[in-house]
């Protein structure tokens, strides 16, 4: 019990005195997981719009990909890239391996399938005849879609959520691709697996307090959100 | 705003929807399709609204192709759809999106809601009116925007008895005032006669009959559409005949059949006789103060003879219809 | 209204971000990929010799910590450019098929046996390294890395040596690296085989003690191999070559043999250069 307190004050102490490698490593995280995120919105939205809206013969099949996907431990997404990407590997020339770049592609490849389900959620769950009435409005299909993305924001924040959060608390993914090298791809879940090898509890507990307070953070964030929007 | 259909064919997949080879509505009047579900009205509605690319032929909105024409038409659902936030910001969209500058949109805004009994709404989230509230709502949108054609889907659909009954009687002066031409779908053949001064008969994707609605009341081609039309339809020795609605008077006259009663419903002011006649089912309503018949009895009932219509058969327009199914 | 604009912005803004996060060395001096042992990376004997040899050089290393066997594959696959490891049985095909080159010892340290400290098995009344074995074996607990790692075949030789079948005993794989291992048999209050540097850096947060130690067959020595270049692409042979010859400088070798010395109030490793065991 006293070693939990005295990990916590100290934990504290830490983030208090502002630690360069805590605020190095949350600041790398992130960067690495925000990134990650936006690729995912920017690929997953438009395939989980489609796949919400259009009906056509593999829409089944993909969705049952999509699910799989959602269900893929990361450390496997972690793998697949890692062989994609070394140096022996068919993407090795590209040194890509064990760089922020790498886990950007492994978290990428995590979160999409989370963006893609709730996307096509969010949309399925607008009234089906709303894009014709867009349309005979006058909305562009540009104005049509960005009216559409309003529509369904709160599904939208919850696949950036979902997204986010699932990469900025893995790690064996990170572990994999990134390899943990300090001052370069460590981050939040990586620093707290070496800090706990090396048994540096108190810094352990500081990184997965700073974690911790991330995702209170996007929790409170969405909970906001939710809470102020009509409807 | 006049709008055109040539030879336009439609499908949903392998499942052909449509097929009017010629059809014109008249700018400045009000045009209802009417026909049973699954005839093909909505589909021609959203063909008008540019929703919807025909496989083959035209469809002219004042002279442009319907999807370049979407600025010179207005559309209500028959479901109410709105954006989430309040009906004054769905309405002000609406507007915004034609391009009105604000005060234009505010005074039109107002004057449709006014209009359409909703101005008491406006700061309602749209998304929690009540359904007759969400129709009229629905009408306002369409209506503000005071469009060269006005499309309106099943406009009385959604609304409970007495608020149909309301709007039925406050539509007309509404379209005059805000809507120059427009083309209301329905299946109901009273909404029809109502509303409008143009009636097109659709049955199973085909235009059964197109034009002024006495014009086609009074001359419909076929049984079918004379049934649409709510002729009763008989068989005679020279082969069908079909009575205006409300042609029947109980004794004998020009035209004489005998019924076996069935039943006498009394409905106060009036009685309805319910009975049958080769095999199909009449009712004929007597007025107050005449002798009824009992269930049972066999008694002569009658109509004038402007009021028959009869047909030979087959009906040609059923046979060409048949072997072009039988070819597809 | 520019509502294209907005909808573009999102997308340029990842551009932005990948961009920012891509934004590290490249084409300057070089990088290398060095596979190593946990057990190596966690005495943080790396974090002391490595910014050195970067600073000097501007040769980025990038230590990939992981276990003998996949450090050693790793290696022989082309996917590092070094490797250090401590495993001179398991590094010997490699050596032979000629995937690693210019090896060299680096530094020894040593392997001890550590145990709850009321010593159930009384392994330190042992006779000898066998003996101490037998009697853990009737009458203690053993946590075992089980992660094919360095340790973990020093481990499985030591059964073999003493004539003892490891996967008879109550004996349980962590599949961890030494520091997880080490807590695991502290709380588990069982006997493990660890590297004397990383027992040492942890001892203040462990409830072990070393029973067992100072047999020859103990001793674990460090090599560092290049890999070949003439077998694999994409080697970077002469900046792996630089980090080797720079192990075995006279300055770096002194630094090796006072690391955290002051601290444990005896040497973690003791430098090749006055390495009991023969160069390599």
């Amino acid at each position: 019990m006293e070693a939990i307190w005295d990990g916590l004050v100290e934990a504290f102490r830490l983030i208090g005195s502002g630690d360069g490698d805590l605020f190095s490593i949350a600041g790398r995280t992130l960067l690495v997981s925000g990134s990650a995120t936006a690729l995912a919105m920017v690929v997953g939205v438009p395939l989980g719009y489609l796949l919400g809206r259009a009906r056509f013969p593999a829409r089944t099949l993909i969705l049952a990909g999509v699910g799989t996907g959602m269900g893929m431990p990361p450390v496997v997404a972690g793998l697949i890239i890692w062989l994609l990407l070394v140096r022996s590997g068919p993407f090795g020339g590209f040194e890509l391996i064990y760089t922020k770049q790498a886990m950007i592609i492994a978290q990428f490849l995590i979160a999409t399938p989370l963006v893609i389900a709730f996307t096509a959620a969010s949309i399925q769950s607008l009234p089906a005849r709303l894009p014709d009435l867009l349309t005979v409005l006058g909305a562009g299909r540009l104005r049509t879609l960005w009216l559409l993305a309003k529509e369904a924001r709160l599904g939208l924040l919850a696949a950036v959520m979902a997204g986010f959060g699932a990469v900025v608390s893995e790690v064996g993914a990170s572990m994999a691709v990134g390899g943990n090298l300090a001052g370069d791809t460590r981050v939040l879940t990586t620093a707290i697996v070496t800090e706990t090898s090396r048994a540096d509890t108190e810094r352990a507990i500081a990184y997965g307090l700073v974690l911790l307070a991330m995702a209170f953070a996007i929790v409170a964030v969405l909970t906001v959100v939710q809470q102020r929007s009509p409807r | 705003m006049e709008a055109r259909i040539e030879g336009v064919r439609f499908a949903y997949g392998d499942r052909p929807v449509l097929d009017v080879p010629e059809l014109r509505i008249e700018a400045g009047r009000v045009t209802a399709l009417l026909g049973p579900n699954g005839s093909g009205k909505s589909t021609l509605l959203r063909l008008l609204a540019g929703l919807e690319r025909p496989r083959s032929g035209r469809v002219l909105v004042g002279g442009k192709p319907a999807p370049q024409a979407r600025s010179s038409v207005a559309y209500a659902f028959q479901e109410a759809v709105f954006l989430s936030g309040s009906l004054r910001a769905n309405l002000d969209l609406a507007l915004r999106l034609r391009g009105l500058a604000a005060d234009e949109r505010r005074s039109r805004l107002a004057e449709a809601a006014g209009a359409c009994g909703v101005a008491h709404l406006l700061d309602r989230p749209a998304n929690r009116l009540s359904g007759g509230e969400a129709q009229r709502a629905n009408l306002a949108r369409a209506l503000a925007l005071r469009a060269p054609l006005t499309l309106l889907d099943e406009p009385l659909a959604g609304f409970d008895e007495r608020g149909r009954g309301q709007m039925l009687e406050e539509l007309p002066a509404l379209l005059r005032r805000f809507a120059g031409t427009a083309v209301l779908v329905t299946h109901d053949r009273d909404e029809a006669l109502r509303l409008a001064a143009d009636l097109v008969l659709l049955r199973e994707g085909c235009v059964r009959a197109a034009g002024p609605k006495r014009e086609v009341f009074a001359s419909p081609p076929d049984p079918d559409t004379a049934e649409l039309l709510g002729y009763t339809i008989l068989g005679t020795d020279a082969g069908l005949a079909g009575i205006a609605p409300g042609g029947l008077r109980p004794g004998p006259g020009d035209f004489t059949l005998t019924l076996q009663v069935e039943e006498v419903v009394d409905l106060v002011t009036a009685a309805e006789v319910i009975g049958s006649s080769g095999g199909r089912r009449i009712a004929v309503r007597c007025p107050p103060g005449e002798p009824l018949p009992a269930p049972g009895e066999q008694v002569s009932v009658s109509a004038p003879t402007e009021m028959v219509v009869s047909f030979t058969v087959p009906a040609p327009e059923t046979v060409d219809r048949a072997s072009r199914a039988s070819v597809a | 209204m520019s509502l294209a604009r907005r909808l573009l912005v999102l997308p340029a803004l990842c551009a932005l971000v990948f961009a920012a996060a891509c934004g590290g060395s490249d084409d300057d001096p070089g990088t290398i990929i060095l596979a190593t042992t946990t057990s190596t990376y966690d005495s943080g004997l790396l974090d002391e010799l490595v910014p050195r040899f970067e600073e000097r050089t501007g040769i980025t290393v990038k230590v990939i910590a992981v276990g003998t066997g996949a450090a050693l594959r790793m290696a022989g696959e082309g996917n590092a450019d070094a490797v250090l490891v401590h495993a001179p049985e398991a590094e010997a095909p490699y050596v032979a098929s000629g995937d690693l080159v210019s090896s060299r010892l680096v530094m020894t340290n040593d392997f001890v046996i550590v145990g709850p400290p009321d010593d159930p098995a009384r392994a330190a009344s042992a006779s000898d390294l066998p003996a101490a074995l037998a009697a853990i074996a009737a009458d203690g607990r053993f946590v075992s890395r089980g992660d094919d790692s360095g340790t973990h075949k020093r481990e499985l030789a030591l059964w073999g040596t003493a004539g003892i079948d490891p996967s008879a005993l109550p004996r349980e794989e962590t599949g961890q690296g030494m520091g997880a291992t080490l807590t695991i048999a502290s709380e588990r209050r069982a006997y493990t085989l660890t590297d004397r540097a990383t027992y040492l850096a942890l001892r203040d947060v462990l409830d072990l003690t070393v029973f067992v130690e100072g047999d020859a067959s103990l001793l674990n020595p460090y090599h560092v191999h290049v890999v070949n270049p003439d077998r694999h692409d994409g080697v970077a042979a002469e900046q792996a070559e630089a980090f080797a010859a720079f192990l075995l400088e006279p300055a770096t070798q002194a630094l090796i043999g006072r690391f955290r010395a002051e601290e444990f109030g005896r040497s973690l490793f003791t430098p090749a250069l006055e390495s009991p065991v023969g160069g390599g």
